[in-house]
């Protein structure tokens, strides 16, 4: 860093109330030019909100924001925007059947106020987008892009206005690894540019790789700032993850990415002789009824935890619908604890104990609207369990959202809470403790540590292995690679639909298993 | 960074201290007053405008549902099917789903228990009346699943097929009016009375107010844990919150979303036979007065809460009966209150926006 030169951003006491709800509690935060800096911290620390403020979305109580050594007032993203500042959220406000150049340029003054110059535009974008090695083709319709292009036509959007600070809210959730190496590519190309880049994430990997600096929040407060230089994989993970002394916490370690997972020797199972869950042949379409997954077979046993890998768009939601009982099926059978499930409602899957826990959570699993003990009720409104003298008991659900809320450090101020108002790990906290507190039978987690910090994913960890201590058969889809084969009894590669390759605990090669994901494994069915 | 191994920070105390709950208590009440203030600022503007006096306009449009008895019983007796209307949009609106249908209903309602109040007009109360009220909601229930099969078998939208059923169900009423039991007398299209058994009894001296608005209160309990404590009523709520939330949860989205528009069909049919056995006393053209359009306003003003409805068509009835001397007394037009009503729901819906600011969510 220059010390002559005013850092790039700094904040300044920045106090965030949302009623009662303290998110910023005095927050400062120095980003310094050509940097890319990490902003880490548990579910619910105030990450977002920071950030939020900064880009105008939330106006602070108090505090200061300086740009480049000016003092600025920063009232919605209009004026974060022409201050320089970029934003690039986890869902994207794209109109999707627009092209990649027209929903840049949305929005921003073309001059000849009558006719938009696309031409003009496009020519930059391409310029942008090789500068940054952004390889997007301006003409393409949005709609038919995948969440990584889209991403890259967000961060475009950000540069094509200026950005001289561009804000990435945990932007590799939804990215293949090899996304995850080229985004990294254009945020160095970015630095070297002169701009700085924030970065959330909760991703150790992600954190050393790319992050020049760091500043660690906790409970709305800025704890400490390290350098990059200071800390390594060990320290990081030590500090993060604690003490590898048990079997249960280095495998975590290796889920968590922080030592490698095929290191770690086979110490806990609980697979039992039952067949828990058994499928033959399952057919599946997707929404616009193409075939995704063309036969699928598959055997967990009650205790066994399988693990789907696969890069995302390989039927794995629709397969995951599929065994939850969401998603008709074509062809095929399920059968769940020796009962045939497939043709019933959804609501027979739940009550004979099937609970899913869906990838898009904002989507499928909450109401945003309704309370913490609502969204912990849905679901089992109609089970004994939660009536009295046949109507809902709010009561009791009432008291079983605090302990909930206890159990999983919901971060909310009470059970009443609209579930909308939580971060964005904290709302999946709630979809954990609602599968969880079914005992199920089996249980299908898609993607269920995204956005968890690591403190909670090793609480699901925890709760993973209670539940197939129980006997339930758990079925892993997880495009963590690190994460499927540290937890799951046996590995499965799933590419177009069909498996393309599987391992047993304990003979897993991390490198095969990408190959095979890839499609260019040999099928070891 | 070492938060991050203790499972992370600690919740906030599950009850939020009572200051807090005072606060936000006001957050939810301050928006009413002040839409209402301002709503009358701006129509005592366009009074003075007409030359008008705002002031005693005013005066009569408050005072007169509480000055007199029969204000009183005239408020009370406009409450019930505002009321009832409001639930009929309200209801529906819970799942997502809007029934622009209500006057529909509340005719057709009314042509069932009117038609039992004529053919079987000998009938003992004990047995008539029952039958008149349950067949009016029966009534409005049948003609708003027509819109709710629509909707479910065929996807047909439910704000179309409401509206053109309300179009069809002016033609029913004609037709029942002018030729299945006419009165001829009554110069103007009406039915000929129905039996006496099928009255509402009234309650009080001169001038009563007719048990229906008993009936309306006992509802509105009913309703309201419905809503809120049935299992019915939760996945209602859910759906109209998260629809592929609620499916991925085991509810069966769209036939919940139909069972909301017949719910609230049978409540306004209900309306439309308390009509005729407590105000009537027979079927009349123009009997649905505006009740549809207040009904939507009522249950717009209310955001969702089924506790609100109440309080909030009360309030409509009482502008609703001062609209009437309002003109006699200050040569002020009627539909005064109307834009007044209109006034309200928009500064209400605008707070939503200032509110959002001043919060600076
Ligand atoms: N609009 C809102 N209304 C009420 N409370 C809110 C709102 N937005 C955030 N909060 C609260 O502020 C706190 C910080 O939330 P924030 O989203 O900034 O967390 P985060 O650090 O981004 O967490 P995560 O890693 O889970 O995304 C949380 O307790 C959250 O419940
Ligand atoms: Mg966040």
């Amino acid at each position: 860093m220059t010390t002559q030169q005013p850092p790039r951003l700094e904040m300044r006491r920045v106090v965030k109330t949302f009623g009662p709800v303290v998110a910023l509690d005095s927050v400062d935060l120095v980003v310094a030019r050509n940097e890319v800096h990490g902003l880490l911290g548990g579910n619910g620390a105030g990450k977002t909100t920071l950030m939020n403020v900064l880009y105008g979305l939330y106006r602070p109580n108090s505090g200061e924001v300086l740009l480049d050594g000016e003092p600025v007032t920063v009232g919605s993203p209009r004026d974060a925007i022409d201050a320089g500042v970029g934003m690039v959220h986890q869902t994207f406000l794209q109109v999707d059947n627009y092209t990649v150049t027209e929903n840049i340029v949305l929005g921003t003054d073309v001059s000849g106020a009558l006719r938009l110059d696309l031409d003009e535009a496009r020519k930059r974008i391409r310029e942008l987008s090789t500068r940054f090695g952004l390889s997007v083709d301006p003409d393409a319709v949005v709609e038919d892009l995948p969440v990584g292009v889209r991403q890259r036509v967000e961060i475009l959007k950000a540069l094509y206005r200026g950005a001289r600070l561009l804000i990435l809210d945990e932007p590799t959730t939804n990215l293949t690894p090899q996304e995850v190496d080229d985004l990294f590519g254009s945020m160095r190309a970015m630095v070297d540019d002169g701009m700085s880049v924030v970065l959330i994430t909760h991703k150790i990997r992600e954190t050393l790789g790319v992050c020049d600096r760091m500043t660690v929040m906790r409970d709305g407060r800025s704890v400490e700032t390290i350098e990059r230089s200071d800390t390594d994989a060990d320290h990081l993970a030590d500090v993060m993850v604690g003490g590898t002394t048990g079997p249960g916490e280095l495998i975590d370690a290796a889920a968590l990415g922080a030592v490698d997972a095929e290191e770690v020797e086979v110490t806990v199972s609980s697979v039992r002789d039952a067949v828990g869950v058994s499928v033959q042949g399952l057919v599946v379409n997707n929404d616009q009824g193409h075939e995704l997954v063309p036969g699928f077979d598959l055997e967990i046993r009650e205790g066994e935890i399988v693990g789907i890998a696969g890069v995302a768009g390989n039927g794995q939601v629709e397969l995951a619908e599929a065994l939850a009982g969401v998603r008709a099926v074509r062809a095929g059978s399920v059968e769940v604890g020796g009962r045939s499930m497939c043709g019933r409602p959804a609501s027979a899957w739940l009550d004979h104990g099937v609970a899913y826990v869906p990838e898009d959570r904002h989507r499928d699993g909450i109401l945003p609207t309704a309370s913490i003990t609502e969204n912990l009720v849905l679901g089992s409104q109609r089970s004994p369990g939660v009536r009295r003298h046949g109507l809902l008991d709010w009561g009791a659900a009432k008291q079983r959202a605090v302990e909930a809320i206890e159990q999983f450090s919901i971060r909310a101020n009470g059970p009443a809470t609209p579930a909308g108002d939580l971060s964005g790990g904290n709302i999946q906290r709630v979809i954990l403790a609602r599968a969880f507190a079914r005992r199920p039978r089996m249980l299908i987690l898609h993607n269920p540590t995204r956005g968890l910090d690591l403190g909670s994913t090793r609480f699901v960890y925890d709760q993973v292995r209670v539940a197939t201590d129980a006997g339930c058969a758990i079925l892993l889809l997880s495009e963590d690679l690190d994460e499927v084969i540290a937890m799951s009894d046996r590995v499965i590669a799933l590419f177009k639909g069909s498996r393309a390759g599987e391992w047993q605990k304990g003979t897993v090669d991390a490198y095969e298993v990408g190959r095979s994901m890839t499609g260019l494994g040999e099928a070891r069915v | 960074m070492s938060e991050t191994i203790s499972p992370a920070p600690s919740a906030a105390p599950p009850d939020a201290e009572p200051s807090n709950r005072v606060v936000e208590a006001l957050w939810l009440l301050v928006p009413y007053v002040v839409s209402v203030v301002l709503a009358f600022v701006v129509g005592g503007l366009i009074i003075l405008a007409l030359g008008q006096d705002p002031v005693a306009a005013f005066e009569s449009v408050l005072t007169t549902s509480f000055n007199t008895r029969f204000g009183t019983v005239e408020t009370l007796h406009k409450w019930v099917p505002i009321l009832l209307c409001a639930y009929a949009f309200a209801i529906p609106l819970a799942t997502g789903k809007f029934n622009i249908g209500s006057e529909g209903q509340l005719l057709v309602g009314a042509t069932g228990g009117v038609a039992l109040g004529i053919l079987w007009s000998d009938l003992p109360m004990v047995i008539l009346l029952p039958c008149v009220l349950v067949a009016g909601a029966l009534a409005g229930a049948l003609w708003a699943g027509i819109a709710a099969f629509l909707m479910v078998k065929f996807n047909v939208n439910e704000i179309l097929s409401t509206v053109v059923l309300n179009f069809i169900s002016f033609q029913v009423i004609d037709y029942v009016a002018s030729q299945v039991w006419p009165d001829r007398g009554a110069g103007h299209p009406a039915t000929t009375p129905v039996g006496d058994g099928a009255l509402l009894p009234g309650i009080g001296d001169t001038p009563p107010f007719h048990s229906g608005v008993l009936l309306t209160l006992v509802l509105v309990v009913v309703i309201a844990v419905f809503m809120r404590r049935t299992a019915t009523g939760f996945e209602m709520r859910a759906v109209g919150a998260n629809l592929r939330a609620a499916q991925v949860h085991g509810i069966k989205t769209s036939r919940l979303a139909g069972a909301g528009l017949v719910v609230g069909g049978a409540v306004a049919g209900l309306a439309g036979s308390i009509e005729v056995a407590g105000v009537h006393g027979k079927m009349l053209e123009g009997m649905q007065s505006n009740f549809l359009i207040l009904g939507i306003i009522v249950g717009l003003m209310a955001r969702g809460s089924m506790l609100a409805l109440p309080v909030v068509a009360f309030g409509i009835a009482v502008l609703e009966v001062g609209a009437g001397s309002m003109q006699r007394t200050a040569q002020v037009p009627v539909e005064m209150v109307l834009i007044i009503e209109a006034l309200i729901l928009l500064f209400l819906l605008l707070s939503d926006i200032v509110r959002t600011k001043l919060r600076g969510r």
